[in-house]
Order: structure tokens, then sequence, then C-alpha cells
């Protein structure tokens, strides 16, 4: 999962303590999940659990260090080289209700495709004044991401207009 | 300041009504874009937008000029409209520099006077150095950029883009919106944009959808607190 593994490709640069992993975490993906401390602490200690991280002593403020092992850095290859199936995303809340928008016969289908389409143009006019804001490179890519997302998104539902328009004009 | 207002604004071609009754105003400093599927009347806007085209019904006014009693619209649009197209922007016999002073020349202003106004429209581009270059030796990129100067030399404040990140990758694409948000935000330029890319729509700080020749209602997407 990512933030386990954000955890640990953070830690490859050396080693770092709890606040300071949530601070680059969210730093690094725009702040776009943020972590709360003590998910930190909670992965921290399975990581340990797993022999993921070992303790690695304290700084000279008394802090908590941890270190990647190597069993570690071998788990965070394995992450990095595999790719992220799409099954693993949760059902489709948006194309369940279009559907049974298109299938309901008295759904003004336009309208609903409409509503979606403002507000998704209002999340994708929000994260590119995010990514206009930004001054990392990960956090600018990360942005991207998500803006590439709401983009999809929005050109699903300009195909969804123009194919159930079509096939209603048919129809009559 | 309203830069350009559209009101009630019908434009029919023969039987086909291309626009039924669009009002929609831009004002200095403002981006907004018009999205819309093919034939929903996008391009007729921007032409009536720009005194390109007159409409059958309704009024459009430029800095608050009537276009109906403007007799002679190539003049006023060489004052005060610019455009950006997503191509056929540049005359390839002409330098980065030649291309910006052109319409300032056409218009009479002085060979020395213009080329100082390119220069400074250049550098605000952030197309300085390429100044002495031919279209053919620049990237879509710096072309584009080259354009938007010299759509925005002078004293010129309404800039009508029609896909003007069509033939760009999405990088450089995002670079032109920036460069275009800028002329708004730092020199209070107005700019409408026609583009079908919800990606470069949503660096405006409208977004209006064109549905049959009509402004779909409840569309007009406004970035809350945009300045």
């Amino acid at each position: 999962m990512s933030i386990r593994h954000g955890i640990l490709a953070l830690l490859r640069g050396g080693p770092r303590y709890g606040y300071q992993l949530r601070v680059e975490f969210e730093a690094s993906t725009a702040a776009t999940w943020p972590l709360n401390i003590g998910q930190v602490y909670t992965t921290l200690s399975r990581l340990e659990r797993d022999g993921l991280v070992t303790p690695a002593g304290a700084d000279e403020q008394g802090r908590a260090l941890y270190a990647i092992t190597e069993t570690g850095r071998v788990e965070l290859e394995r992450w990095f080289a595999t790719p992220v199936a799409q099954s693993d995303r949760p059902r489709d809340e948006l194309a369940i209700k279009i559907a049974m928008a298109v299938a309901g016969a008295d759904v003004d289908v336009g309208a609903v495709i409409h509503t979606q389409r403002t507000a998704t143009m209002r999340t994708l006019q929000a994260l590119t004044r995010a990514k206009r804001a930004a001054d990392g490179l990960a956090q600018r890519l990360v942005l991207d991401g998500l803006i590439f997302k709401a983009e999809a998104e929005q050109r699903w539902l300009d195909h969804c207009e123009a194919v159930s328009k079509a096939s209603k004009e048919k129809n009559t | 300041m309203t830069v350009v207002r559209l009101r009630e604004v019908t434009r029919e071609h023969g039987q086909v009504r291309a626009l039924r009754g669009v009002s929609l105003e831009v004002s200095a400093g403002e981006l907004v874009a018009v999205m819309g599927p093919s034939g929903s009347g996008k391009s007729t806007l921007l032409n009536l937008a720009g005194g390109l085209d007159r409409p059958t019904s309704g009024n459009v006014e430029i800095e608050g000029r009537d276009l109906a009693g403007v007799p002679d619209l190539a003049a006023l649009r060489r004052r005060s409209v610019g455009y950006v197209f997503q191509d056929l922007n540049l005359i390839p016999s002409l330098t980065a520099a030649e291309n910006v002073m052109l319409p300032r020349e056409l218009d009479g202003v002085r060979s020395r006077q213009a080329r100082t106004e390119a220069m400074t429209a250049l550098a605000e581009a952030g197309a300085e150095e390429i100044a002495g270059r031919f279209p053919e030796e620049l990237s879509g990129g710096q072309r584009q950029r080259v354009a938007i100067a010299r759509a925005l030399a002078g004293e010129r404040r309404l800039l009508l883009a029609d896909e003007p990140t069509g033939a760009l990758d999405t990088a450089t694409g995002d670079e032109i919106l920036r460069l275009l948000r800028s002329r708004c935000d730092d020199a209070g330029a107005a700019v409408l944009l026609v583009t079908h890319e919800p990606r470069y729509a949503a660096w405006a700080d409208r977004v209006v959808y064109l549905r049959d020749g009509l402004i779909a209602e409840s569309g007009s997407v406004r970035l809350e607190s945009a300045r």
C-alpha cells in the first residue's frame, strides 16, 4: 500500500523520525493525501515487525530515528517495478449513476451529465490553481496526475452526452 | 471594466442558426474559456466577438463601442483585437520581431516605434531571445509565444484565442496557458479562449459551455475568489 511504500521511499534517502516522514510525504504529494502522525507510527511499527525498517538511534534532540533495511530496499524496488492494477480502484459511483440515468425512462440524462461536468470543472480549476502555486516538481506531477484523471472524466461525460443524444434522436 | 460585451447575439447562415441568442462579457484581467462540441457555435462566437463577422441580431461592443456603428471594422480590429489560432499564425518570410511589428506598421505606427513595442511584447511573452529568428526555426510553443506577443503589442487589450494549444504537447500547452494567464493577471488583458480540452479551460476564471448555439444554463463555472 502507498503509505508503507511512501515511507520506505523516503527512508531510502537516509534515517528519519516520524514527524519528519509525515511532513516530507505531504510535501512531495502536494498534500493530496494528508497523513496523521498516528498513521505514520502505526505504519512504522508494522514495517519494523516485517523487517523492512529498523530503529536507528536518536538525533541530537532525542527523536527516535528509523532506517530502511536491505529487505526494505528489495521490497521498495519490487513496488516501483510493479504496475498498479486498474481493478484496485473502488466501484465507480459516477459510472453507476450515468448508467442508471440512461436506463431510466424519466431521467434527464443531459442534466445529470451537465451537473457533473460543472462539478468536475470546478475540481479541475482548483487543481490548476494549486498547480500554479506549487513550486516542487513532485508536487506538480502529482497534481498533473489528478488533472489528467479529472480531464478523462470530463471527456467521458462529453462522450456520454453525444452518444446518448444521438441514440435518442435515432429512436424518435 | 468590460472589454467585450455580446448582447442577445444571433447569427444565421442561411437556414442554419449558428448562435441563437448569446450574452457574454469579458472584463479586463479576465480569462474566459468557451467549450462545446463541434458545431456548437464556438468559432462563430469568437468571430463575432472580434468583429470578423457581424451578428444577424443583437449587438457586440468592444471597449464600449457598438460594432454596428463602426464603418471600418478592419481598423478597429488592428487597434483593439489580437488573434491567436492553432496554426497559420506567422508569416514565414518575416522574423519573429517583424511578425509582431507588422500589424502596428499597417496601422501607421513608425517602424522604430513598432520595433520597440515588438521587443517589449516579445519580452513579456518570454520570447526575447528568438526575436531575430524565422518561424521555421522555432518550435510550436515558441511560435505561439510570438503569436501572443503580436496579438498584444501596442494598446490591444482583447485577445481571442481559437484552440491555441491544438498542435502542442500538454507540457507546452500548459506553458501557453501560463503565459495567457499572466497577460491577464499582470497586463490586464481580456482573453476569450475557445478550447475543447478541459485541462486548458481549467486555467480560466469562467468556463461557459455552448450547446446548439446557446450557453448551457448553470454551466457558467466561476472560480471562487479568483482574484
